[in-house]
């Protein structure tokens, strides 16, 4: 058991600073060496089966292999044009691999539900391939008992027109990492990477991004929004990498967070690494407190001060969803969001 | 209705004295003028009957409906009727305005024990308003205040004051950022609202609002104190003899 703590990375490695998973982990941890069982729903037409899937290179990648020899892989067909999405459920605990191939010209929504267990761990091993023109619209809602480790790494390759729209939604836990590796392996690759995390207690949660452009034409807008309160931690890595023929690139990178009490943490590192030189690339990162003046000025109007704090909250956060096609889950994300809201003090 | 009484209050952690004893009575049904120079305190009354924080009542007391207006919370004399038009209205990010001014109303009445209205009721109501005011339907469905001229946002205070109903209103420099329609349009809204239940504080600048909201007293504010008073009249009289003799 010891061996698989070893295997964790710490907060000495750059990229795993300020979330020290090997800090976190203990022997009592259940599903350290266990294998997830997750629960699939998939609409007509799409079947999984068990693979070698794909190969990883990451210490979390490594781990999961240890345990899972096999992944489960989900292909899509091309120009498949689903009417219901794949849902992910039950990623209570323990490892799991992942592989799906979204075939050229198919489009695939991905909802993926991230519920675990008292003083669980879970280690999600996620890799996706959009071919030549897919499209995916990737949900990601993840709401942990406040003691729950959790990481879940994605690798998306996008081939020449494919497209990526993904939300995420994180509650934190005792450690939460929800980690995106996106690579541009063609021409004009589109991606809408968005997330929002609302944390109290002493939850952490660490939304990381990699966005590594090869091609050129690309358009990628980051938008990733934060609130904290009481000692939580929000950690946000977010990196564009932009290599010498990735000419013509447009990338946009924003993080937000609101800090609602002086022992809350935000933890914020905006990346650019860019080769190429005629490119568009930004990043912006603020941390504020709610605006003082607006609050008066809603509390005159008769909204009592605890329900216009949640209501500025709710607006701030949920901008982040307002791209999100499928209505009914934006609705569901935006009342999770009011819930927890309204149960802030 | 409204009773000051040797009202002070101060600023900056209570250091900087604005409010300097001022005493004023406004009866039920009545509309009274505030005029004053600048740095007079006529904002900072408008903010200490409200209850905004970082205005310190030192001395004195504000007795409204037989109430403490002092010992309330913001929200408390909100939903007791008491209604400010801002001079620089708020803008409210991602909150649409329906959605904003429906949790006003809500929230006053379940404060107040009534029903809340319902969402045909609301909206019936807020449509009738807007038409009233000259506000296309778009607007309201935009985030409160965000974007909108100087005009329009003091078109939709007035808005909010037609859909709340207030039993008083403070209204401090409603008229600046306004063009003459917009005046009388604004100026028709609250003339709606006039009552014998009703009363108003208007605080002004210039006597030019005065034309069309006819006030029934007109006080001058001048370092902190009422310094003169008199009938809508003197308000013409002010405009052209200033405030300079009523200085310390």
């Amino acid at each position: 058991m010891t061996s698989v703590i070893e295997k964790l990375p710490h907060r000495r490695l750059e990229a795993w600073k300020w979330t020290d998973l090997r800090g976190q982990v203990s022997d009592a941890r259940t599903g350290l060496s266990q294998v997830m069982r997750p629960q699939f729903y998939l609409p007509d037409g799409i079947s999984i089966s068990e693979g070698e899937g794909a190969s990883s290179d990451s210490a979390m990648g490594n781990l999961a292999a240890q345990f899972c020899s096999m992944s489960w892989n989900v292909y899509v067909p091309a120009n498949t044009q689903l009417d219901a999405p794949i849902v992910l459920d039950e990623l209570t605990q323990g490892h799991m691999r992942l592989a799906i191939m979204v075939d050229k010209g198919a489009s695939l929504n991905l909802v993926e539900y991230h519920r675990g267990s008292e003083s669980g761990f879970a280690n999600l091993d996620i890799h996706i391939l959009l071919a030549e023109g897919a499209s995916l619209e990737r949900t990601i809602v993840q709401d942990d008992p406040k003691d729950m480790v959790r990481i879940s790494t994605a690798c998306i390759a996008m081939e020449t027109g494919a497209s990526l729209s993904q939300y995420a939604l994180s509650f934190g836990g005792g450690l939460t990492r929800l980690e995106t590796r996106l690579y541009g392996d063609g021409e004009g690759v589109n991606a809408r990477i968005n997330g929002a995390y609302l944390l109290e207690g002493q939850r952490h949660t660490d939304m990381t991004s990699v966005v590594h452009l090869k091609h050129p034409n690309s358009h990628i807008r980051q938008s990733v929004k934060g609130v904290v309160t009481d000692k939580a931690r929000g950690v946000f890595q977010g990196k564009f990498h932009v290599e010498r023929p990735a000419q013509f690139t447009d990338a946009e990178m924003r993080h937000d967070a609101l800090m609602l009490s002086d022992r809350a943490q935000i933890r914020s590192k905006p990346e650019l690494e860019i080769y190429a030189d005629d490119v568009a690339c930004a990043h912006g990162n603020t941390i504020g407190a709610l605006d003082e003046s607006a609050l008066f000025y809603m509390r005159q109007r008769g909204i009592p001060l605890q329900q216009a704090r949640a209501l500025l909250m709710e607006a701030f956060l949920t901008d982040v969803f307002d791209d999100l096609e499928d209505e009914a889950l934006q609705a569901s994300l935006v009342d999770k969001l009011r819930t927890r809201l309204e149960a802030l003090s | 209705m409204l009773k000051i009484n040797d009202l002070t209050v101060a600023v900056n952690d209570g250091e900087t004295e604005i409010l300097k004893g001022l005493t004023l009575e406004i009866p039920a049904g009545e509309v009274h003028a505030i005029m004053g120079p600048n740095g007079a305190g006529k904002s900072t009354l408008s903010y200490a009957l409200t209850g905004r924080d970082g205005y310190d009542i030192s001395g004195g007391s504000i007795d409204y409906l037989g109430n403490d207006l002092t010992e309330m919370e913001p929200e408390e004399r909100a939903a007791a009727g008491l209604f400010l038009s801002f001079q620089y209205p708020l803008e409210i990010p991602g909150v649409p305005t329906m959605t904003f001014l429906k949790t006003a109303l809500n929230a006053q009445r379940k404060a107040r024990g009534e029903d809340e209205l319902t969402a045909p009721e609301f909206l019936k109501k807020a449509r009738a308003i807007a038409a009233d005011l000259k506000i296309k339907p778009d607007m309201l469905k935009r985030p409160l205040n965000v974007g909108f001229s100087g005009g329009e946002k003091k078109r939709m205070e007035i808005f909010q004051m037609l859909m709340l109903e207030p039993k008083f209103l403070v209204m401090d420099e409603t008229d600046s950022g306004l063009d003459v329609d917009a005046l009388r349009i604004v100026a028709d809204g609250v003339n709606r609202l006039r009552n014998p239940e009703r009363g108003m504080l208007v605080i002004t600048h210039y006597q030019r609002l005065l034309d069309y909201i006819v006030p029934d007293k007109v006080h001058v504010l001048v370092d902190g104190k009422i310094a003169a008073t008199g009938d809508a009249d003197f308000a013409k009289t002010l405009e052209s003899e200033g405030y300079d003799k009523y200085a310390a």
